[in-house]
């Protein structure tokens, strides 16, 4: 066993329990904060898997701006304490059945189609590096990162819309600015 | 082989800690001597020669303050919160060369801690971890200004943050490279300020923005919040709070100076000294950017919180957005 | 007193169409007009409407204890200029209840509160009539007559037990330490839950539902301790985001009974009890209050005298300004820089009132007929280098630095708008209301001492929001250097005081108000004597607590950090407000 596997187990625990955790917090803020420490989690792994780059983006946009636009919304509707009772718990023997028949399904393609978990061959350097990345992006991949482009900026633009309600009521001192 | 490298990695990082930390508690004393110098005053003179024991004083008196905690607090948070806001703060510096490299004791040492091909992008990823600190701090404290601060924070920083991203785009642009040390090295014959002077006043602005220092102190500031997220906290909790503003001041502008300032390279050439002229431009350049944001805060009033959202929104962000496209295009077309 | 033309028909015509409602006040030494409390709103609409007594300056009242009524005073001004009608009302003493004026005369507001508050006097139609400088549960009306303080020894000073030999009791001694607290047999102080303020809280509305989004609404307290409130003062907003949607301000933190206290006091005491209001500008309160009594005395000052008083509170408004604009842009997140400098200006004027009075801040310089001392030469020439000099340079600076600042003015231009007609009907005054381009400066609507003769303009601001306020501030402080360079030319020599410096005024029985344009507004005392050594009313309409009233007006739908700096546009001290 080498270093580097025991840093990856020891991560690997790290990333089930935060995700339990934040299923299992019954404080909105503790959640998201489990949620955060499992993207940066899963950042180092990328860092063991020889991918800078990716891992870096994963800070960025997952930890960096979604997480903390999570906890903004949370803090501002001051929604952090869930209801005590689970408006739910009708589903949750379907769910458990679902958790089972996942469970299983894992464990069939572990061990019945072993051929699936086969090493993947070490990627080259530079898989991961900018150049790389960008190069695939603007090429190959070019007519979908547009379109995911467009939906987001349509999604933007949408989402001001709706906030700025027709009847938003300016104050006196607004008016006068205009 | 291996072992020494790392001994020397663990000296170099417990090196820079030390230096940002004992930094930290002389740009205090900097700040007020500068800030008492603008206001007609003198400033803290008392404690040693020229005042220079003040910040021993300071954290002595710190050290021995009560910890109050308020009873509805969320202990956890609000205990980890300053925590949280410091480490960002400390490791952001990590990418930052300081020279080319030195001989200590027979070895070469390079002056830099992490040569990482991604180095904006770190700085990138740190800067906007080191949010959470205050958010969490703001939401903790169980104290309406301290939430509205916490708040504040958070909506000015992450605008802040997109801008600033861009404005750090102009000099990987221009060298070609997102590592730190080729875009230092790129601007032996000309500082990135000329060509890229756009991104570089969006840089200025948005730094004092990220690092909440006026004229955009929206989240501690005084006159409306009393002092925003950390208005609960006492002792060396709020010491914490206040080393990470030093410190993140501090990075701000050593990394403004290697991405536009030329780093290490002038006045001195870097390999003078023994290869110690680096460290010594770069310092001086650092010193002369802070007492740039010292001068900011004793000259201007704050903006207004929407004031300030929309010139990051409405000006900042398009323009820093701009630059990158028109730095793009005259590469593609000179050749660059 | 000779009245005008339009005061004889305004005469005639109020006792022509009020009849027996409304009688000239016939006591003697009093003014105005005796109004029957039914009609009260009726003669007021009147006036207001028909003869342009569209500002109320001071509402307050008096107890004439032994006697069986009580008295509202009012004092009307038109806000085009022209001396005060006075205007009374009188209701029973155990049942004071007096129609509020407050639909006619928002600026009623918070003085017919101090008077329910003081005097115990119940207004009718009042929006919100809750206590305002004593807490609620106070037992009893401080300034009524009958009413007496722990340990009360006499109704005026000096008290025997310490005249002349000087002797006094401490009142500790009374009653020592930890057996000086005694509960009502029904009280528990371990299970009592203190006052959770619902009158305050309650109060507070909520208007404008129509947003499509429901956003939480908070209640903050700005204050008391807060670090820009310029003082123990307590502003509840209701806040919906970082919009104001209510706001309610909270005084009295700083109440003293300077009213009671000074009805105890002899008149010469009430003098250095006056620098204490409004402890930055101690001069001007001089000013006003010696004006009411020499009013009441019927005695001139000398010319000489004349001329230092102006000098004197020509200074302390440019220093008042000065001290006022540091800490306007202090409040907008300015970091001290400019404070600092008003503040260096500041002290240089403080050195002049110290060698004329013997002290920077409490100066208690003036005198009934005069000032206490004369004004040295080499003061004079100190003065002179200042005004030709120095502050005019430092005032340019000043505004090099301030004026055309891109922050300054995007924070301060269209915040906090007064329209001139909300100005005046919310009787505002000074700077604030001259910015609300109502150009009404006592010097020059109802001008005292020697401003007829000087050459000075009123400043006045169009916008009415915070810029126009800060530039009425820079404009005055120019007229009043202009002020100071007329004054130093052509002061007379003589004495500085008529007749012989007295410890023992004696004032014949009547009534004054005098007033002055302080620094901060319309600085007026109202004082009532019955011919004994000490006044028998002592009322100080203050400007800085007046203004307040006009605080919700200008914050309503602005953000909090607007709030900050709209208070601090208005420029308050709270030594006066809270008095």
């Amino acid at each position: 066993m080498t270093p580097v596997m025991v840093v990856f187990g020891l991560l690997g625990v790290v990333v089930i329990l935060t995700a339990l955790g934040m299923l299992l917090s019954r404080n909105a803020i503790y959640s998201a904060l489990f949620l955060v420490l499992n993207f940066a989690t899963v950042a180092v792994l990328y860092i063991i898997l020889g991918a800078p780059f990716i891992s870096l983006v994963q800070i960025t946009v997952y930890a960096g701006s979604i997480m903390v636009m999570f906890l903004f919304v949370i803090m501002l509707l001051g929604a952090e304490r869930l209801p005590g009772s689970d408006r739910l718990r009708r589903q949750r023997w379907i769910a458990a059945i679902l958790g089972l028949v996942f469970v299983a399904q894992v464990i069939l393609f572990i061990f019945f189609r072993g051929q699936l978990t086969a090493p993947v061959g070490t990627p080259p350097a530079t898989l991961g590096s900018p150049q790389a990345v960008g190069t695939t992006l603007f090429t190959t991949y070019a007519l979908p990162f547009e379109v995911t482009g467009a939906i987001l900026v349509v999604a933007t633009v949408g989402a001001i819309l709706l906030t700025r309600g027709a009847a938003l009521p300016y104050s006196p001192i607004r008016k006068e600015e205009k | 082989m291996e072992v020494s490298l790392w001994i020397e990695w663990v000296i170099k990082s417990l090196f820079i800690i030390l230096l940002l930390t004992g930094g930290f508690a002389y740009t205090t004393l900097y700040e007020r001597r500068v800030l008492a110098r603008m206001q007609v005053r003198i400033g803290p003179n008392r404690a040693g020669p020229f005042g220079l024991l003040q910040p021993v004083a300071d954290g002595i008196k710190l050290i021995f303050k009560e910890e109050l905690i308020p009873e509805k607090a969320d202990k956890l948070i609000f205990i980890l919160a300053p925590v949280i806001t410091v480490i960002p703060a400390l490791i952001i510096t990590a990418v930052v060369p300081w020279g080319e490299s030195v001989w200590v004791f027979g070895r070469e040492i390079k002056l830099y801690l992490a040569d990482l091909d991604v180095g904006v992008l770190y700085l990138m990823a740190v800067t906007s971890i080191s949010v959470y600190g205050i958010t969490l701090a703001g939401w903790s404290s169980n104290n309406k200004y301290a939430t509205l601060g916490g708040l504040r924070a958070t909506a000015q920083m992450i605008s802040y943050e997109l801008a600033m991203g861009f404005a750090m785009l102009g000099p990987v642009l221009m060298a070609g490279s997102m590592r730190m040390i080729d875009i230092v090295n790129a601007q032996r014959s000309m500082w990135f300020i000329l060509p890229q002077a756009i991104a570089f006043l969006i840089y200025l602005a948005t730094s004092l923005a990220e690092i909440n220092r006026a004229p955009f102190d929206m989240p501690e500031a005084e006159q409306e919040l009393t002092a925003g997220y950390h208005t609960e906290y006492s002792g060396m909790k709020f010491a914490l709070f206040f080393m990470a503003e030093y410190i993140k001041m501090i990075a701000i502008s050593m990394i403004g100076s290697s991405l536009f300032l030329g780093g290490y390279h002038w006045p001195l050439p870097a390999h003078w000294l023994g290869g110690f002229a680096g460290p010594i431009n770069l310092f001086g350049k650092t010193v002369i950017w802070m007492f740039f944001i010292i001068w900011v805060r004793a000259t201007l009033p704050r903006i207004r919180y929407d004031k300030l959202m929309q010139l990051g929104w409405k000006v900042l962000f398009p323009l820093a957005l701009l630059n990158v496209a028109v730095t793009a295009a005259v590469i593609v077309l000179v050749g660059g | 007193m000779t009245t005008s033309w339009i005061e004889t028909q305004l005469t005639e015509y109020l006792l022509e169409r009020f009849g027996e409602a409304v009688q000239p006040d016939s006591r003697p030494g009093y003014l105005g007009f005796l109004v029957a409390r039914n009609k009260l709103l009726e003669v007021c609409r009147s006036l207001r409407d028909e003869f342009g007594f569209d500002y109320l300056s001071s509402v307050t009242g008096v107890d004439y204890h032994p006697e069986p009524f009580m008295e509202v005073v009012y004092h009307f001004y038109k806000s085009t200029g022209g001396s005060a009608l006075v205007m009374k009302t009188q209701a029973p003493r155990d049942n004071p209840t007096v129609p509020s004026l407050c639909s006619l005369y928002p600026g009623a507001d918070f003085q017919e509160r101090e008077a329910w508050d003081l005097l115990g006097i119940r207004f009718e139609g009042h929006p919100d009539l809750r206590r305002i400088l004593m807490w609620e549960g106070f037992a009893g009306h401080p300034l009524r007559k009958d009413w007496r303080e722990p340990f009360f020894e006499e109704d005026a000073k000096p008290f025997k037990s310490r005249w002349p030999e000087g002797h006094f009791i401490r009142v500790e001694d009374n009653n020592p330490y930890k057996n000086n607290v005694s509960y009502p047999p029904d009280f528990d102080p371990g299970k009592w839950v203190p006052d959770k303020d619902e009158l305050l809280y309650g109060g507070l509305q909520s208007f404008e539902e129509d947003s499509e989004i429901k956003t939480e609404r908070i209640v903050v307290n700005l204050g008391p301790q807060h670090p820009s409130t310029h003082g123990v003062f307590r502003m509840v907003v209701l806040l919906e985001g970082e919009r104001v949607v209510d706001l309610k301000p909270v005084m009295g933190y700083l109440h003293r009974n300077h009213e009671k206290i000074g009805e105890r006091n002899t008149y010469l005491q009430n003098m250095p009890f006056t620098d204490r209001l409004d402890y930055i500008c101690s001069m001007s309160n001089n000013f006003g209050y010696a004006l009411a009594v020499e009013k009441l005395m019927g005695i001139q000052p000398p010319e000489r005298a004349e001329y230092i008083r102006v000098m004197m509170a020509e200074l302390t408004r440019f220093l008042n300004h000065m001290f006022s604009i540091g800490f306007l842009l202090n409040d907008l997140g300015a970091f001290f820089t400019p404070s600092l400098y008003a503040i260096e200006e500041r002290e240089l004027i403080l050195d002049i009132f110290e060698e004329v009075a013997g002290s920077r801040m409490m100066c208690n310089y003036f005198r009934f007929g005069g000032v206490a001392r004369d004004v040295p030469e080499q003061v004079l020439d100190k003065i002179k280098t200042l005004v030709h000099d120095r502050l005019p340079r430092k005032l340019d600076e000043f505004e090099r630095y301030l004026t055309h600042n891109e922050i300054l003015r995007s924070r301060c231009e269209g915040v906090g708008v007064l329209t001139p007609e909300q100005a005046i009907a919310l009787s505002v005054a000074g700077p604030v209301l001259r910015a609300s381009g109502v150009p009404y400066d006592v010097r020059r609507a109802d001008p005292y001492s020697i401003y007829e003769r000087l050459e000075f303009d009123v400043a006045y601001g169009i916008h009415g929001d915070i810029y126009d306020r800060y530039l009425v501030r820079i404009e005055e402080m120019r007229q009043s250097l202009r002020i100071l360079r007329q004054v130093l030319k052509d002061i007379p020599n003589g004495p500085v005081m008529a007749g012989k410096p007295q410890f023992q005024v004696r004032v014949p029985p009547g009534e004054a108000y005098g007033r002055v344009e302080g620094p901060k507004g319309e600085l007026g005392f109202y004082v009532v004597s019955n011919g004994k050594p000490n006044p028998w009313r002592y009322h100080v309409r203050a400007p800085s607590f007046i203004n307040l009233t006009s605080l919700k007006t200008m914050a309503h739908g602005a953000k909090v950090a607007d709030l900050v700096a709209i208070l601090g546009s208005i420029d308050i001290v709270l030594g006066e407000v809270d008095r």
